[in-house]
């Protein structure tokens, strides 16, 4: 073609080829190595009006291309010259005000009758516009996390985007073949594109498909979304895919609590019943503990009365009396003991017995209640008390130790009506996991006491040592039963478990900490004549209650202690002021009006510090304890109590200031 | 990082690209010449795999069993080459290149030499074009059809035998508006691949020159 040719001149064809999105044309003449170019090639590059009617240098052809990408186009060009036909290549055009376009340049090869080359023509297209919307749309992708597909019916592959690979984890591809895609589903999920050859029309490309990511093998969720274009008797199908793990997790677990709700209410509701139960019950509890309390009181007074009157009416009795008289006064005795041994339970029960723990050896304990627990138990069971050698020393209340076997073993005397054999145990037990909540690991000796009998059934064993539920025993057997061995373990810092078959038997185990510290201390038995006091020796009494502060004094003058009276607090500050008195102890009631005893002690002692002070007190009530127990260095004795108990208790304490002093 | 980034850098992709694109253009003029003038092929893509995995892709995308028609070349570098069709396309391919005028026994017994013909020029041209743009010549074998799966093709069910590369390139031939698709490979050992390296570094060379 020449410059003249209508193809460069003509101003319809220029019209034609601006209308097509042409931005220039070329025709490189390979023989003579020459470029022809139209006028918008001329200006595209910014050669002048002129050059599109001239003939060019072949190298004017890359002068305006982008350096980067000069020398792909080089070699694309040497393809063309070599004999390559197709030239379709897109590349940066920088145009004479600087800008960089994008250009598509198409070209063919011309072939002469030989097969020889004999010339490349072809034409631009500014590609600029649908490059920055590829931009925008890789950025949309990337950004937004989406993925393009675009798949034609019936063939092998799909064109996919970078961002579509990336999400299935695989490597980037401009074309997958389709069963590589579906590969990634997890199993039991349809394809996500139509395999070859299957036939299958989608109607739709919603979607959720679980996939397991070829990269990593993470398991997602992957959204399809799209629209099926029907062309011929065969469509196509453009579409997209996101992630939406997160969604569909959050929608299980949605839908999980939606399905739990109902089960999960009925059980908080059941939980705080329960909860609501066991509050009524604590309170019921704490109740009936500050009425037994308050009566335990009022009636160890009224016991205290009657038992030393009735002690002291059988001391001076002598020889001669009538029989029947001393049997009457000792059933009246007897009588007035197991109201005192009432009292003292409904205090157990309501753990406020006030304990008086000891430094002691429970093979000892075991071996003076054996006696007793012969008598207490009928001879068709066999007793069998077996305490390891060495068994470590334990700090807790003996007398109510005692109690709480002998409770444990009229329990189990009562499982085993046609009899059977029972085996009271002690051993020393090394935990090396907690026993409870409140009971770490440690040293322990184990109490337990073991029947053959009936056994419980679970349902009884799992509210047996509850104490909410505990009142249901009441009234039966020995009374409080179990609670009250519950309460007392429980108050002295120990353990409980209990083990049971039914038709086999039944152990109840105590778990008491070892006390390392401290010397045993051997029991003394309470049997022997009272020990007397000296007239040296002065006790100031101190009782609101006139019948007993008569029998307290009683004693102590019979004992030939010399002993000073007061009725109240303030009479007794009164009497501690006199200097010229030399009081050797204070006995005082706990409970009265104006002022507690603990209040006139405390007082007392600022008085006349070192004074000895023993409380005396049918229900010391918590001024007196701490934890549970006596607070150190706190004497008392129980209301109500004998002659002899009493003469102990003053000799004892009086004997041990003098050692210490 | 795939196998072809290692081993090629991106011009010496479009260099290859170019040089199989000449040899291609040259096979499309010889079959127009063989059977008028209905042949067009498509630019390649190309792709260096291993066997195995050159035997996979194709495994994935074609169905059916193929049939490939191979040629072994020796010089500088050595290697073997295949044109792998469908099986399903051969018929349609002889048909084709016989101009539609033979029917049933005739066209199958016609179908292994179109096959072995066609195949000779398409690979002989592109041996050929890179022969002599990489200014080396190379030796031919007689072409020969095998049949059996892409394993069998790509000799990967061997497996101490299959360690090669396979410079592997994707053309569309447009026949008569039949769809007919099929592959070219050239199944190379290292050092062969190596040798094309640094040949198409000369030939960038003096095509590019100060651009580079």
């Amino acid at each position: 073609m020449t410059p003249e040719s209508p193809f460069y001149g003509d101003g319809r064809a220029r019209a034609f080829m601006a209308a097509v999105g042409a931005s220039g044309s070329w025709d490189w003449d390979i023989a003579s190595d020459t470029l022809r170019v139209d006028p918008a090639f001329a200006e595209l590059y910014g050669l002048g009006a002129e050059a599109a009617a001239s003939v060019l240098p072949t190298s004017t052809f890359f002068k305006a291309i982008h350096s980067a990408d000069r020398p792909r186009i080089r070699i694309a060009i040497a393809g063309i010259l070599a004999g390559a036909e197709h030239f379709s290549k897109e590349f940066r055009v920088t145009a004479p005000d600087g800008s960089t376009l994008w250009v598509h340049g198409r070209g063919q090869l011309h072939l002469d009758a030989n097969d020889e080359p004999l010339c490349f023509t072809g034409l631009f297209i500014d590609v600029t516009e649908r490059k920055r919307t590829e931009e925008r749309l890789r950025i949309a992708q990337s950004a937004g996390g989406v993925g393009t597909f675009e798949y034609i019916d019936g063939f092998a592959t799909a064109a996919v985007s970078a961002e579509f690979c990336q999400l299935l984890g695989l490597q980037p591809a401009t074309a997958l073949p389709v069963n590589t895609i579906n590969a990634v589903l997890a199993a039991g999920e349809p394809p996500l594109l139509p395999p070859p050859g299957s036939g299958m029309i989608a109607d739709t490309l919603e979607g959720v498909f679980g996939v397991v990511r070829h990269d990593d093998g993470r398991h997602r969720w992957i959204a399809r979304r799209g629209e099926v274009l029907r062309e011929g008797s065969g469509y196509r199908l453009i579409g997209v895919i996101y992630d939406v793990t997160e969604a569909k997790d959050q929608e299980a677990r949605l839908r999980e609590l939606a399905e739990t709700l109902e089960v999960r209410v009925q059980q908080e509701v059941a939980e705080h019943r329960q909860t609501e139960d066991a509050l009524r019950q604590a309170q019921k509890m704490e109740a009936v503990g500050q009425l037994t309390g308050g009566i335990a009181h009022d009636f160890n007074n009224l016991l205290t009365v009657i038992i030393g009157n009735v002690d002291a009416a059988m001391r001076r009795m002598g020889d001669a009396a009538d029989p029947r008289l001393r049997r009457s006064l000792e059933n009246a005795l007897k009588g007035a003991e197991r109201a005192a041994a009432l009292t003292q339970r409904l205090l157990a029960f309501s753990r406020r017995q006030p304990l008086a723990p000891k430094t002691i050896d429970v093979a000892h304990v075991l071996a003076g209640m054996s006696e007793l627990l012969l008598r207490s138990i009928p001879e068709t069971i066999t007793v069998r008390i077996v305490a390891e050698p060495g068994i470590w020393a334990v700090e807790v209340d003996p007398h109510q130790l005692e109690n709480v076997i002998l409770n444990l073993a009229v329990n189990a005397r009562d499982a085993m009506p046609a009899g059977g054999t029972l085996t009271v145990k002690a051993e020393n037990i090394e935990r090396r996991e907690a026993l409870s909540g409140d009971c770490p690991p440690g040293s322990y000796v184990a109490i337990s006491v073991t029947d053959t009998g009936t056994g419980m059934s679970p349902e009884t064993m799992a509210k047996v040592f509850d104490p909410f539920f505990t009142t249901k025993e009441v009234g039966k057997g020995t009374g409080l039963g179990l609670s009250m061995v519950y309460g007392f373990v429980k108050q002295s810092g120990g353990h409980i478990g209990i083990a049971s078959t039914e038709g086999k038997g039944t152990t109840v185990c105590l778990y008491l900490a070892r006390q390392a510290q401290g010397a045993v201390i051997e029991l003394v038995s309470d049997d022997g004549a009272p020990e007397a006091g000296r007239a040296d020796e002065t006790i100031l009494v101190v009782e609101d209650d006139e019948d007993v502060l008569a029998y307290t004094a009683g004693i102590l003058r019979e004992l030939g202690y010399r002993v000073i009276e007061a009725d109240d607090g303030a009479a007794a500050i009164a009497l501690l002021g006199r200097e010229d008195l030399a009081i050797s102890m204070l006995l005082t009631d706990v409970v009265m009006p104006r002022m507690s005893g603990r209040e006139l002690a405390d007082r007392a002692h600022i008085l006349r510090p070192g004074l000895r002070v023993l409380f005396a007190s049918g229900y010391p009530s918590d001024v007196m304890m701490r934890d549970g127990r006596l607070a150190p260095a706190v004497d008392l004795i129980a209301k109500p109590f004998t002659y002899a108990g009493l003469a102990t208790k003053v000799r004892e304490l009086l004997d041990q200031r003098t050692s210490t002093l | 990082m795939t196998l072809d980034t290692v081993v090629l850098g991106e011009l010496e992709r479009d260099a290859l690209t170019e040089i199989v694109n000449i040899g291609v253009s040259r096979a499309a003029s010889n079959l127009r010449k063989m059977i008028g003038d209905q042949v067009s092929l498509s630019v390649p893509s190309i792709d260096v795999l291993s066997q195995h995995r050159a035997a996979r892709l194709i495994g994935e995308r074609e169905d059916s069993d193929l049939v490939a028609v191979r040629q072994d070349f020796s010089g500088p570098f050595a290697g073997r080459a295949l044109l792998i069709f469908p099986e399903s396309n051969s018929l349609e391919l002889a048909r084709a290149v016989t101009g539609d005028t033979l029917t049933g026994a005739d066209l199958l017994e016609m179908e292994t030499e179109a096959l072995t013909e066609t195949g000779n020029v398409i690979l002989n041209s592109c041996l050929a074009t890179m022969a002599n743009m990489l200014k080396r010549s190379l030796t031919m074998t007689i072409p020969e059809i095998l049949r059996g799966d892409s394993a069998t093709l790509f000799e990967v069910k061997d497996d101490t035998a299959s360690n090669g590369l396979v410079l592997f390139l994707y053309i569309d031939f447009a026949v008569r508006k039949r769809d007919i698709r099929g592959y070219i490979a050239m199944i190379l050992d290292l050092p062969s691949l190596e040798t094309i390296k640094a040949l198409l570094g000369e030939f960038i060379e003096r095509v590019v020159g100060n651009d580079a």
